[in-house]
């Protein structure tokens, strides 16, 4: 009789939670974007936050819903970014890659210095104090933060500057987010041509500190007048313009400080 | 006054993670970080508090009249089973915020040993209801003191220069055992 008790018990309990289980899921259901699982799949995974959303998920979701366009994963690719337009219905869909590269050519040799920083060995740390001594204010300090934050092992120092692998480079932008004098920046891939220096001093004195900065001389301006543009003492390239032979101002750049990479 | 006692016996006493060993797992798994710990701790306030209130009923309601005590082992694994998958749907659905903040935490608490020793001893005890559930508010609270403790103390202890020997688990063991030591000095305030 106890048998049959506790058995009828034990049975009716397990039977009454489970239909209770059963109409609480359906209840509670939560209608989801079918997109958004089929996106997830197709993702790297990494929840690494480049694309700006908190996680894989959220960038499925807000892709889903047209918050983010659908070449928002950068670590993902020209691949990832396809199937996602796929998905999306985003047809004739065409990325381009984009790698990290350096605004800075000095060498360690090359860079003149006032002091001797003696601190903690890391850019962020020279920079707070007095730039670590070095003279241009705004060049590579040569301490590879960005090479310790490169989830990809894409950067390697050389001679005290980073050496970024094109091929490796994802650019999920965490050297540019490292790197306290903001030196690193991201190009298109197409265009491997980079000038490396961010001096925004007058050309007088930026000669005087290095031997490869760019000392605003506007030659390149005048050789490829499409592409680069000097401004506050700067040459900048509008990487907009693609398919444009850069050649005659890299030869002609007197302190050659622009470079191909 | 009663129910003060009750819960400060259980908060502090006979904490149940330090003097009575109770969920160690949990202590020593989720206790690396202080945000893991402090979520895992609202979960399992959230969780034991609800499910013994269940257990509670259940034991008096349908188990007691039936004569059917011996039972109450594998009737409350599966209540607190099917209460826990019940919350995560209820909270999915009604409260994403916090879904989010202790979502993977709760499908760990289904077989989190508290919980059902909680249920047992509230019955053993021979609590009333009101008593029953300050007891396990009282237990989820000293768990969550504990463990966010403990968190504080590793998370140090990472950085410690630690000899070979003693890295992760033999110096976190080593540890619980001072902070157990230390909460024994609680016994004998209050009574239970």
């Amino acid at each position: 009789m106890l048998i049959l008790i506790s058995i009828l018990v034990l049975g009716i309990l397990g039977f009454t939670f489970a239909a209770l289980l059963a109409l609480a899921a359906d209840y509670f259901k939560i209608e989801e974007d079918p997109r958004v699982a089929t996106i997830m799949a197709i993702l790297p995974g990494a929840n690494c936050g480049a694309c700006g959303a908190g996680g894989c998920h959220d960038f499925a979701n807000k892709v889903a819903r047209g918050e983010i366009a659908v070449s928002g994963c950068v670590v993902g690719g020209a691949e990832v970014s396809k199937k996602i337009a796929q998905i999306m219905g985003e047809e004739g869909f065409e990325v381009h890659k984009k790698v990290a590269a350096v605004h800075c050519g000095a060498k360690e040799s090359q860079r003149k210095k006032r002091a001797n920083y003696s601190g903690i060995r890391t850019c962020m740390g020279a920079n707070i104090i007095d730039g670590g001594g070095l003279l241009c204010s705004y060049g590579c300090l040569g301490y590879g933060d960005c090479f310790c934050v490169c989830p990809f092992n894409a950067i390697t120092m050389k001679e005290g500057l980073p050496l970024i692998d094109p091929e490796k480079c994802t650019a999920c932008g965490k050297c540019v987010a490292a790197c306290p004098r903001k030196i690193i920046s991201l190009i298109p891939y197409d265009f491997k041509v980079v000038v490396a220096c961010s001096s925004h001093d007058t050309g007088a004195n930026t000669r005087k500190i290095c031997p490869v900065g760019c000392i605003a001389c506007k030659i390149c301006e005048r050789e490829v007048p499409r592409v680069f543009k000097v401004a506050d003492n700067l040459a900048v390239m509008d990487y907009s313009k693609t398919g444009i032979n850069c050649d005659p101002a890299i030869e002609k750049c007197p302190t050659k400080c622009i470079v191909k990479v | 006054m009663e129910l003060f006692g009750i819960f400060f016996a259980a908060f502090l006493i006979n904490n149940i993670l330090l003097i009575r060993f109770i969920a160690l797992c949990s202590f020593f798994g989720v206790s690396t970080k202080i945000d893991t710990s402090v979520g895992m701790s609202f979960a399992v306030i959230f969780v034991m508090t609800i499910s013994s209130a269940v257990s509670w009923i259940v034991y008096h309601f349908i188990l007691s009249p039936f004569h059917l005590e011996f039972l109450r082992t594998a009737v409350f694994i599966l209540t607190i089973a099917a209460l826990v998958q019940l919350e995560e749907l209820y909270l999915k659905k009604m409260i994403p915020v916090l879904y989010r903040a202790m979502g993977i935490y709760l499908p760990l608490i289904t077989t989190n040993c508290a919980i059902l020793a909680v249920a047992f001893l509230a019955i053993d005890y021979r609590l009333n209801f009101l008593q029953s559930m300050v007891y396990s508010i009282g237990v989820s609270s000293g768990y969550s003191l504990a463990i966010v403790l403990f968190s504080y103390i590793r998370e140090r202890m990472a950085l410690a220069p630690i000899p070979k020997w003693f890295q992760g688990y033999p110096i976190a063991f080593i540890t619980a055992a001072l902070m157990s030591l230390a909460f024994l000095g609680f016994t004998n305030m209050f009574g239970l």
